[in-house]
């Protein structure tokens, strides 16, 4: 098991993320779900890699692979300033809430998610949330794309020690999705 | 077997009827009075469908018996039974428990030590403008308490409760999490009766001031003590041992030579007794202050006092007294023993004591205070220096790696170690205090040294508490609060684990500007305090202390709280003429269908805040959490518009679906102060609301929405329009214009919203028409 970042987020339990830094990996994982959606944290906008904020990061990913977003937090405002527009509102816990029913219809009405990609949270919250997901909604996968681990997550990144290489990855998953297209 | 029964429920109400002296006619006694662990589940079970607990296990796994440890991942059950879910509710109860046994065991303290110094006879008196004196004890026990015996019997009641709400957390107990659900809610209503027992014994007993509003701006602030003086801090939130310091002081003509400064909801408590004793700061400023050497004397009392805080008195150099006997230290008790003997001791040998004569303790610390100080050198260090010791950092990040609130805090050394201050300000206003950083520090760098040069040197005003709210101003604002012409009464209440402890006195501003009703206590009121606005003043002298729109009023310590869920209720009771008398069910509807009341617990920490959140959420006031709180590990969530939100219109007796989620949840977090903001405001939303009252409040919801939230109109404002006169004008064709996008209809407006009829319940229907 590979330790968090933040110690708060320790796993005290058995089933604990899979610690995955290849882009082409996660690409492939993105690829194979049927319904997919991104959920987007405040984070997205306090954080910028060479003067590319986290949320630009983010919206591409979403471009690049048709997923759906869901907007956390205030974090629909900072879209709007990039002239962006989710494609639902619901805070961090709602949306865990929605996901855990096997019933919900998801955010295009096609069927609950199979797979959701946290981006931008506090790591603690988001590690409850996805605790939430991971005992309450096993039809679904999780993923994390912050430059921490996330022990409750089924996908994490490893903690990485430079912004470079958090960089790095993000942009090379951009390019396997658009490539995957 | 029906008949034996009968005889014994007769029984057992005999025996209420006695303990609440039923033959005192001064209202009828509903449904339950004294309600034992299942005479509400009801209740919580109609609460509950609506709001179901949505949890986050922290842990995958349970370690309570010699079972376990058990695995309870993948639908997998413990060798005892219990899922995950159960155990979340267990834990949840646990929590409970622990904070209204908190509260429990202070009121219970509190009474004893004040029967003992003024007899059992001692009147309650809250003064010409408090009638209804005891809301919750009124309501829950079913008991008018007229003297300090009275008060006793609360406790005595909650105090058996609690021994079978922890029996049931045992194994091969409990199986269903609704029903720990129940008993969580069960034990934080009692809470309430003992914060407000605990409180209502202070105010007679140390006479706290009641029945006023403008009651004296404190100091406040980490510089607000003079460091030249000898001084004394208190440390936690039993006044006991702090008003004799006090008194001592004034009865030897002292008190122009000490400092007294308390942190946590002592340094409130104390100065509901002297408004010359100060603020200086909430929980999170605790070993900070403490490592920073300035107190000559620490006295520590009871809850949420750093638990090494013996040792770290020592380093510095401080004399420590423990005045508790929840927190002892493994120190001699000195209790019996002479005073100038223990203050020969504290100051020659450094010894360390625990004293439970508070009066004697009041007395050795003032005296080791007065031999101590001129032996001590109190100075902070200076930029120059911080710098220097910054130095050593390597910035390796091990601090970032244990801090809970997950700042870069070597990065903020390191810049100190290059002359530039601004990162480690930043950082310290968001920085809890806990000190983990510096532990875990490889290099050993004095990180709390270091954020010396980051402290504020500002002294600022905080209101002292003043109780409970006034029977008279509750007359005046009832109707406009249950109409909805006054938006909403907000109450930032509990710890500082906020993520930036400037959050709050920005929220208080944001409601107090918008006629708001704001209440406060505890930790949040002190920091709703140290922030000042462009013209040097805080929110306690920009707006009105009144229980009024746009007042911003500090009710006082933790304990007081209990005035605030009391507001509620005489809201029901002075306005809306329901009798209080057992007749919780009704209140508690009363209260989640008509009065716009809202929580936030931004920076909730402990035991007791989930308890006192959790007993907001039985009477029906939903609370919102900062992120931290995800840690609690239970919300209360509706899923909004796919939820059924059928009620009863009281006057007609027919069901209706309102399709209404409001308030929408019972207990949320959120991760920032800007969503929280948004979200406060349609949680004061309400069946109940007149056309006029709507519009108000969503004027507000609509404004913060754009304001926060990038411009536009809110994704759900269809669900809380019920006809176009609900819609304020500023927006209304706005409004309009997206109503019909999204294809809405009008709805009904009840007059009477109840769930009462709804679900299995003792209460009649009548019950709830005034
Ligand atoms: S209480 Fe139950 S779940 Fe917990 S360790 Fe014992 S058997 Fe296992
Ligand atoms: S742990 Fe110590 S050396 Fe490392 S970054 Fe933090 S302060 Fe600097
Ligand atoms: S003392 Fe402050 S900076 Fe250090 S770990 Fe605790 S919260 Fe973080």
């Amino acid at each position: 098991m590979v330790l968090p970042l933040h110690r708060v987020n320790v796993l005290t339990g058995i089933k604990s993320a899979k610690v995955l830094e290849d882009p082409a990996e996660y690409a492939g994982w993105i690829r194979r779900a049927k319904r997919p959606l991104l959920v987007l944290g405040p984070k997205l906008a306090e954080i910028s890699l060479n003067g590319k904020s986290l949320l630009e990061y983010a919206l591409e990913i979403a471009k690049a692979a048709n997923i759906p977003t869901c907007a956390t937090a205030h974090i629909k405002g900072k879209m709007a300033e990039l002239g962006a527009t989710p494609d639902c509102q619901y805070d961090l816990v709602e949306i865990a809430n929605r996901l855990n029913d096997p019933e919900w219809q998801g955010v295009r009405k096609e069927g609950n998610h199979d797979l959701v990609i946290l981006f931008g949270m506090r790591t603690d919250m988001g590690n409850q949330a996805l605790s939430n997901l991971k005992h309450f909604a096993p039809h679904l996968k999780t993923m994390t794309l912050c430059k921490y681990v996330y022990p409750h997550a089924d996908y994490s990144l490893p903690n990485f020690r430079k912004d470079e290489q958090w960089k790095g990855f993000l942009e090379n998953l951009i390019t396997s999705l658009k490539e995957e297209k | 077997m029906a008949k034996v029964v009968e005889t014994k429920e007769t029984k057992k109400r005999q025996e209420v009827n006695r303990i609440i002296r039923a033959e005192d006619q001064w209202e009828p006694i509903g449904a339950t009075p004294m309600p034992e662990i299942t005479d509400l589940r009801n209740w919580d079970m109609r609460l509950l469908k609506t709001y179901k607990p949505w949890y986050a296990p922290f842990c995958d796994l349970c370690c309570f018996c010699t079972y376990g440890k058990c695995d309870l991942t993948e639908c997998r059950r413990g060798a005892c039974g219990i899922d995950i879910s159960g155990q979340q509710g267990r834990i949840i109860l646990l929590a409970c428990c622990m904070g209204m046994s908190a509260h429990g065991g202070h009121a219970r303290h509190i009474i004893d030590y004040l029967i003992e110094k003024y007899g059992e006879d001692l009147k309650i008196d809250l003064g010409d403008s408090v009638a209804v004196e005891a809301p919750h004890i009124r309501t829950v026990l079913g008991l008018k308490p007229e003297t300090l015996a009275d008060l006793r019997t609360a406790i005595e009641y909650v105090e058996r409760e609690l021994v079978h709400l922890i029996s049931s957390l045992h194994t091969g107990q409990e199986g269903s999490y609704m029903d720990y659900e129940s008993k969580a809610l069960h034990a934080s209503m009692l809470d309430h009766v003992a914060m407000e027992a605990a409180d209502i014994a202070q105010i007679v007993g140390f006479k706290f001031p009641t029945s006023v509003a403008d009651t004296p701006l404190v100091d406040a602030g980490l510089a607000s003590l003079d460091s030249s003086k000898p001084i004394v801090l208190v440390v936690g939130h039993n006044p006991a041992s702090s008003t004799n310091i006090i008194d001592y002081l004034r009865e030897n003509d002292l008190y122009d030579k000490v400092e007294i400064g308390g942190i946590c909801c002592t340094a409130l408590e104390t100065t509901r007794y002297s408004d010359r004793a100060k603020i200086v700061g909430p929980l999170s400023r605790q070993l900070y202050y403490v490592r920073t050497g300035m107190a000559d004397v620490i006295m520590t009392d009871e809850q949420c006092i750093r638990t090494d805080i013996a040792e770290e008195a020592k380093k510095v150099g401080s004399a420590l007294i423990a005045t508790s006997d929840k927190a002892c230290y493994g120190l001699e008790d000195a209790s019996e023993r002479d005073v100038d003997e223990i203050v020969k001791e504290m100051v020659e040998e450094g010894k360390q004591f625990l004293i439970l004569d508070h009066e004697k303790a009041g007395e050795v610390a003032v005296k080791v205070a007065l031999k101590l100080a001129p032996k001590r050198k109190k100075e902070l260090i200076s930029e120059a220096e911080a710098q220097e010791l910054a130095k050593a950092c390597r910035e390796c990040e091990m601090c970032e790696r244990v801090c809970p609130n997950l700042f870069s805090i070597g990065h903020g050394i390191r810049q100190v170690a290059e002359g530039n201050f601004e990162p480690i300000r930043e950082i310290f206003s968001q920085c809890i205090g806990c000190g983990k950083c510096e532990e875990e520090c490889p290099r050993n760098v004095p990180i709390f040294k270091i954020m010396q040069v980051a402290a504020s040197k500002e002294t600022f005003k905080v209101r002292a508490g003043r109780g409970p709210i006034m029977d008279t101003e509750i007359r005046n604002v009832g109707a406009p609060i249950v109409l909805g012409t006054i938006p909403g009464v907000i109450a930032f209440v509990g710890c500082s684990n906020y993520p930036d402890i400037d959050d709050v006195a920005e929220m208080v501003e944001e409601f107090a500007r918008r006629k708001y009703i704001v209440v406060l206590t505890g930790c949040a009121a002190m920091v709703a305090g140290m922030k000042k606005d462009e013209n040097g003043l805080t929110v306690y002298e920009k707006y009105p202390p009144s229980f009024d729109a746009g007042g911003v009023v500090n009710v006082g310590s933790c304990v007081s709280n209990a005035h605030i869920t009391g507001a509620a209720m005489k809201i029901a009771n002075i306005f809306a003429t329901l009798p209080l008398r057992g007749n919780y069910e009704v209140i508690a509807d009363y209260i989640l269908n008509r009065v716009g009341a809202v929580g936030v617990a931004w920076g909730a920490m402990s035991q007791k805040a989930a308890s006192i959140g959790t007993g907001c959420n039985r009477v029906g006031i939903p609370v919102v959490l900062g992120p931290h709180s995800s840690k609690y590990r239970r919300l209360y969530l509706s899923k909004k518009g796919e939820d059924d939100w059928t009620v009863m219109d009281g006057r007609k007796a027919e069901l209706v679906d309102t399709g209404e989620p409001s308030p929408e949840h019972l207990a949320y977090v959120t991760e920032s102060k800007e969503k929280a903001m948004v979200l406060i405001a349609k949680l004061c939303i309400r069946k109940n609301d007149t056309p006029q009252g709507r519009a108000v409040k969503l004027n507000h919801y609509i404004s913060l929405y754009k304001k926060y939230m990038g411009g536009g109109l809110p994704e759900d404002l269809d669900l809380y329009v019920r006809t176009d006169k609900d819609l304020p004008i500023v927006y209304k064709r706005e409004a309009m214009a997206y109503l019909k996008e999204v294809g809405w209809k009008p709805k009904p407006v009840l007059s009477l919203p109840t769930l009462i009829g709804t679900y299995p319940s003792k209460v009649s229907l009548e019950a709830v028409i005034h």
